[in-house]
This record gives C-alpha cells, sequence and structure tokens, in this order.
C-alpha cells in the first residue's frame, strides 16, 4: 500500500466486551459486547459520522479507539502504528496526536481548576514548550475558540455551556492534535448554540487539517459534516457509506427506520414513518443472525440464523440479507428504491413469512431475542 | 371558551441576588382536543409556564400576576389562588401530565401496578381490583404488550421507552381534558421518540384531549402540533397556527432558529446561519426587545429602549418585534454579541 492511501485511523475487527460479575468472588457470567467487530477506516483530513442509538456502542467506540477503555480483541492503527501494541509510555506520544471532546461540558471540566490549569495540563504532561510558550499556546488556542485571552483566569462554571464547549474544545487542540473523536459535542447544548459550535468544528477541521470521528445521534448534523457516516445497531455496523450516498440511497432496513423516524419542519423531507415495533435488545443477550431481526418488519427465516457479512458496492458498505438480495438484482438506488417501498407496504417480504407491525408485536422483550412476532421459520 | 387561557402570567423566582421573573408577561390558550407546541431554549420559561399552570411552582418561586383560566363543563375557573386541595382534585384528575425523565416520576420501589392503580384510587373511589382492572386497561391502551406480566415489574426492569408508556398511562388515568408533556421524547431514541409520539396523536384523537407540547425541538412540533408559541426570555415572541409558522415566520428569532438547522445546507463549505450570542439567563434579560443583542435586524433606539407588544400581523399569525413584516436588510450585529 502506497504512503499516500494509507489512512490515518484503520479500526479493523474491535472488539470491546465488559465483564458481567455476579456472587461472592464475582464470577464472571457474561459479557456486554458493546461493541462486537467493527471495522473501518478514515483518511487524513476526512471525517466519519458514526450514529446509532443510545446503548449501540457507538461512544464505547470512540473510547476504545484512544484506549480509554481497552478493547478486548482487534487492531486500532493510527498513522501507520498499533495503538492497541502501544505501552504506556509510547502510547502518551500518540495521545497527544489524539485527543477526546466529550458531550457533558459540565462534567468534562473539572470546576475546581481554572481554564488555564486546564489547558496547561495537557502541555505540561507532554513536554510542550516552557511557561512562556505555553501560554502563547493556550492564549492561540483560545483564540482559535472564539474565547478571549482573560478566560485563562477564570473557572468554568463562569460559562455558558456554549463557552465551556469552546474551552474543552481549547484544550483538544492546544495539543496540536491531528485526530478528534468528537462525541456527541453539540448534544448538550442549546438549538441556537449549536450550529455555532458546528461551525467552529469545521472552520478549525480545514484550518488545522484535522481528521474528525464524530459520534452523535443527531443525522442532519452528522449529514452536514461528516464525508462518510457509518450507522451501528447493537455492537456492529450495520452500513457504512459517503455521507451523500448514504442519505440519498440508504440500504439498510435501519437506517431507513432511522432516518425515517428524525421529525422535520420541511414536509418534502419527512420520509413515510416506519415505526419500529419494540426496543433495542441487551448488548449482554444479541439476538442470533442479523441483530436488526427482531425488529425488522422485513426479516425473513434466514435473518434469524445467518449474521449478514459485508454486501459492498462501490464505497456503499451494508449487512443485510435482503439488501444483498436486491442489490444483486440492480444498482444501489433500485435496491434502496425497492427497499423503502417494502418497508411502507408495512413488511412482508417476497416469500411472506414474517410481517411484525402493529400492536400486536409492539414489545420485543430483550430477554428473548428470537421474540420475532408470529413468524414461522 | 378555550379549554385553557391563560392571561398575562408573570411567574417570578425570589433569590438572595434577587427576583427572576421567569415567565412574564404570557398569554396563551388551548382549544379542547387540540396540541400546542410551546418551543424555546433553556431558560425561556416553558417549563415554569407548564408549573405555574399545574400549581407546582416550588418556593422561593411565585405566581406573581395573571390568570390560568380552565373550563371546568362550561364553567371557566381561575386555577391561580385555587386552594391546594381543590388544585389536588384537577392535577391528574382534569390535567394530567408527563415530564421528560419517566424515572422522576416513577418510584423504583412500587411495582408498575402498585404506582397505576395508585393514580386511578387517588381519583376515583373504586376497590383495588377495579383499580387493577382499569390499570389493566390503561397499559393496553398505551400498547404495552403482556400487561398482566408488566403490572407485577418494577421500573428498572423496563427500557426507557416503556417506561414513559407507564408515566403516559397514569397520566390518563382520570381521562384528563389537558395532558401536559414537557420534553416527553427528549430522553428517548429516534425510533422510540417516534412511537411515543404516535402513541400520543392517536390518544388525542381517541380521547379527545387537549395536549400542551412543551418541548425545545421544531421537526417534532411541525409533525405533532396544530399551534405553535414561541417562547424567548420569559415571553412569547411568535404565535401562530403550527402550518403558518413555519411557512413564514415573522420574528427573527423564529427565523434564525428555523435558518440554522443544518438542512438548509448542504456542502460542509458553507457555514451553517447561526444565531450569535449567548442565550440570555433570567436574572440578565436585556432592555427593550429581549432578542435585540442578538437580532440582524435590531435598529437604534427602538429595539434597544422599547418592548414590543405582541401584535397581529395576519390573521391568527401574532408577533413580538417592532419590524416583523418589515424588516429590511440584517444590520452589521454589535461585535460583543458576536463571540458566544
Amino acid at each position: 500500500m502506497s504512503d499516500a492511501a494509507a489512512p490515518l485511523l484503520a479500526v479493523s475487527d474491535l472488539e470491546t466486551h465488559f465483564p458481567i460479575r455476579r456472587g461472592l468472588f464475582r464470577r464472571v457470567v457474561g459479557q456486554v459486547r458493546a461493541v462486537d467487530g467493527i471495522s473501518f477506516t478514515i483518511q487524513r483530513g476526512r471525517t466519519l459520522g458514526l450514529v446509532g442509538e443510545s446503548g449501540c456502542g457507538k461512544t464505547t467506540a470512540g473510547r476504545s479507539i484512544l484506549r480509554l477503555v481497552e478493547p478486548t480483541a482487534g487492531s486500532v492503527r493510527f498513522a501507520g502504528r498499533e495503538v492497541r501494541a502501544e505501552r504506556p509510555a509510547t502510547l502518551r506520544s500518540l495521545r497527544r496526536r489524539m485527543q477526546i471532546v466529550f458531550q457533558d461540558p459540565y462534567g468534562s471540566l473539572n470546576p475546581r481548576m481554572t481554564v488555564r490549569a486546564l489547558l496547561e495540563e495537557g502541555l505540561l504532561v507532554h513536554r510542550m514548550g516552557d511557561s512562556r510558550e505555553r501560554l502563547r499556546r493556550m492564549t492561540a488556542a483560545l483564540e482559535r475558540t472564539g474565547m478571549p485571552a482573560a478566560t485563562l483566569a477564570r473557572y468554568p462554571h463562569e460559562f455558558s455551556g456554549g463557552q465551556r464547549q469552546r474551552i474543552a474544545i481549547a484544550r483538544a487542540v492546544v495539543l496540536e492534535p491531528e485526530f478528534l473523536v468528537l462525541d456527541e459535542p453539540i448534544s448538550a447544548l442549546d438549538v441556537s448554540i449549536q450550529a455555532q459550535v458546528v461551525n467552529l468544528l469545521v472552520e478549525l477541521r480545514r484550518e488545522l487539517g484535522l481528521t474528525y470521528l464524530f459520534v452523535s445521534h443527531d443525522l442532519s448534523v452528522v449529514e452536514y459534516i461528516s464525508d462518510d457516516v457509518a450507522v451501528m445497531y447493537l455492537g456492529r455496523l450495520v452500513e457504512t457509506a459517503p455521507a451523500a450516498d448514504l442519505y440519498a440511497r440508504p440500504l439498510h432496513p435501519y437506517t431507513h427506520a432511522l432516518f425515517s423516524a428524525v421529525p422535520s419542519v420541511e414536509a418534502e423531507r419527512r420520509r413515510r414513518r416506519i415505526i419500529l415495533p419494540g426496543d433495542v435488545p441487551s448488548p449482554a443477550r444479541p439476538p442470533a443472525g442479523c441483530r436488526f431481526h427482531p425488529r425488522c418488519p422485513l426479516a425473513e427465516a434466514v435473518c434469524r440464523e445467518v449474521d449478514p457479512p459485508a454486501t459492498v458496492v462501490g464505497g456503499h458498505r451494508v449487512h443485510c440479507h435482503v439488501a444483498a438480495r436486491e442489490l444483486s438484482a440492480g444498482d444501489a438506488a433500485a435496491a434502496s428504491a425497492r427497499i423503502a417501498s417494502l418497508l411502507a407496504a408495512g413488511g412482508g417480504p417476497p416469500d411472506g413469512t414474517a410481517k411484525l407491525r402493529g400492536d400486536a408485536a409492539e414489545e420485543v422483550s430483550p430477554s428473548s431475542p428470537s421474540g420475532s412476532g408470529k413468524a414461522t421459520p | 371558551m378555550p379549554l385553557l387561557e391563560i392571561r398575562n402570567l408573570v411567574t417570578a423566582f425570589h433569590t438572595p441576588a434577587g427576583r427572576v421573573p421567569a415567565v412574564d408577561g404570557v398569554s396563551l390558550s388551548i382549544e379542547r382536543g387540540t396540541t400546542l407546541g410551546l418551543v424555546g431554549e433553556s431558560g425561556c420559561g416553558k417549563s415554569v409556564t407548564a408549573m405555574s399552570v399545574l400549581g407546582l411552582v416550588a418556593s422561593p418561586g411565585r405566581i406573581e400576576a395573571g390568570q390560568i383560566l380552565l373550563d371546568r363543563d362550561g364553567r371557566s375557573i381561575d386555577l391561580v389562588g385555587l386552594p391546594e386541595r381543590q388544585l389536588r382534585t384537577i392535577r391528574g384528575g382534569r390535567i394530567g401530565m408527563i415530564f421528560q425523565e419517566p424515572m422522576t416520576s416513577l418510584n423504583p420501589v412500587f411495582t408498575v401496578g402498585n404506582q397505576v392503580t395508585e393514580a386511578v384510587r387517588l381519583h376515583q373511589k373504586v376497590s383495588r381490583q377495579a383499580a387493577r382492572a382499569r390499570a389493566l386497561e390503561l397499559l393496553r391502551l398505551v400498547r404495552i404488550a403482556d400487561p398482566e406480566r408488566r403490572l407485577d415489574e418494577y421500573p428498572h426492569q423496563l427500557s426507557g421507552g416503556m417506561r414513559q408508556r407507564v408515566v403516559i398511562a397514569m397520566a390518563l388515568a382520570c381521562e384528563p381534558d389537558l395532558l401536559i408533556a414537557d420534553e416527553p421524547t427528549t430522553a428517548l431514541d429516534v425510533t422510540i421518540q417516534a412511537q411515543v409520539l404516535e402513541l400520543l396523536a392517536d390518544l388525542r384523537q381517541r380521547l379527545g384531549m387537549a395536549i400542551l407540547l412543551i418541548t425545545h425541538d421544531l421537526g417534532v412540533v411541525a409533525e405533532t402540533c396544530d399551534e405553535v408559541a414561541v417562547m424567548y426570555a420569559g415571553r412569547i415572541v411568535e404565535r401562530a397556527a403550527a402550518a403558518s409558522l413555519f411557512a413564514r415566520p415573522l420574528h427573527p428569532y423564529t427565523i434564525g432558529l428555523l435558518a440554522a438547522r443544518p438542512e438548509h445546507r448542504r456542502a460542509a463549505a458553507d457555514p451553517l446561519a447561526a444565531i450569535p450570542g449567548m442565550v440570555p439567563q433570567p436574572r440578565d434579560f436585556p432592555a427593550g426587545c429581549r432578542f435585540h443583542p442578538r437580532c440582524p435586524f435590531a435598529r437604534e433606539p427602538r429595539c434597544t429602549a422599547e418592548l414590543p407588544s405582541l401584535r397581529e400581523l395576519e390573521p391568527g399569525h401574532l408577533v413580538r418585534c417592532h419590524y416583523a413584516g418589515d424588516l429590511g436588510d440584517p444590520a452589521t450585529v454589535p461585535a460583543e454579541a458576536r463571540a458566544e
């Protein structure tokens, strides 16, 4: 592989499982498969949006890449180095190059430290410059994020949510990283402030040549900021594609449902709503076969038994048996339209096995992952 | 006569730092069987408005002025100043309520059945058995599958979406005329939010109940409400039928909120039309029009000094802005308002 084509970040088969311990001897009785085998790459200067609902593992995925939580398997290659193989001393030098901004600017900034102490901490750890040089870097980072230099002497509580998030971003960029994990960076902010912070992130990406992993449940912001988007469900990526491609031609039934569920102000943007039955099952007991099958209106016999492999068309990657069959019959646009019309018809795939809609199949209990309505395999 | 009419409501908090007018002259009305969306950002006073209707404003807060008129079988009663005993029969009886986080409304140490039957028996003199039967019926109404089993479960055994359904079931126990829903889906995922919104719309139709939906999400309002009131800094700045508001927003704040949505932009080279400045907090609401420090259309001296009145610019479309309908070109926004 030539150097130009090598991605800045390459994640393959990443797994992060958390043990469930019970009893006197804290015996391990199970695993929460928060991240259960995901693969993606991000080229330098590009942004990958990672979307999904709460509990799907998107936050754990972001933290596993930085080893803020230890992955249990798989590989994370950053700038040609295997992050998982690094020892503490060398990991530290990598960490300077990969930073994270958290969702909650109230929780992520220590209220007992001045902004100066918060920003200087990382510079001291990484031995970046003497005291004058550090001050210069901190002032510059704050200015980049739209905060005056006087901010340094103040405490986080003196600022609004939007300003705190700017400070959190300044704390990340002061170390001159190449890559940022942005974990729901605008979700805790007021609507009129969100656009300001999104604009700031886009500006920083352009000026500093940053690469982002943008983790969010807000589909319209992800569409705006991302080059590529990955949709996560129950520890797995179900679909990955260039943003424009994914939003125009979603293939996976879950992606269709997710997009259709977003309420929109514009009538013409509103998609025909696909109401998914039930809740997301527990990641401690993921369903067999395709993990989405208990909620999927198009689920067939094969979906309950066989974990769908990836089908790749151009830059579009999808894990779905139905999508794979439709793609073998036509191009992505035709397949997307066909899946949309099947979903609009309320499920009922060609072979007529499963129909899962309406009141009767409302709740699918986590304890019975195979509870797929009246389907007869 | 509307089901609920709020007239010039003022609710203020008396703190050591001084008087904080969270709601400062709000007037609203809701017709039977309709949904009114009350939209705004944190600190705008939308939740305090709801708490005032419910008589649940906690000390040091106090309703200082205004009327909250509820139509009760053709007779209008003012909820402001009503004795707590009478208020209690209305709250949960005539007016049901659900909040953002279902766990604030559910007691973790009692079963779902205990809590739903309690809601029934607080307002209706029925036997335990009859109350349990009613609870079962309510759980079916909010489409909880396997309701017999759920009655004996504890809240922690339910998912977030199911908990919110239980809270809705409790709110519906006495077939209220009005349901106040304060950010009912904000804590839920989009696919679950879609389920709950659909449920609320269906219940409204079946039970003929009116809904006051408090939210910050314009998309939710556009899809579920008949009427909309936009709140900013303690006041209503715009009120209209939902279709009219979204087709032709008149207040610069509403225009700004709609323009800032990323759906408006395709390429990241094109920055979002952000509203500059900060959301003001009740202790330091600006003089004049409260939006003027962030308004690209603000003009001296009128906007900075004179409070605009809520005027009817088009039939049924009210707006609190001196220049609405004739905003002119955006002026240069003052530098201090730009950096948030």
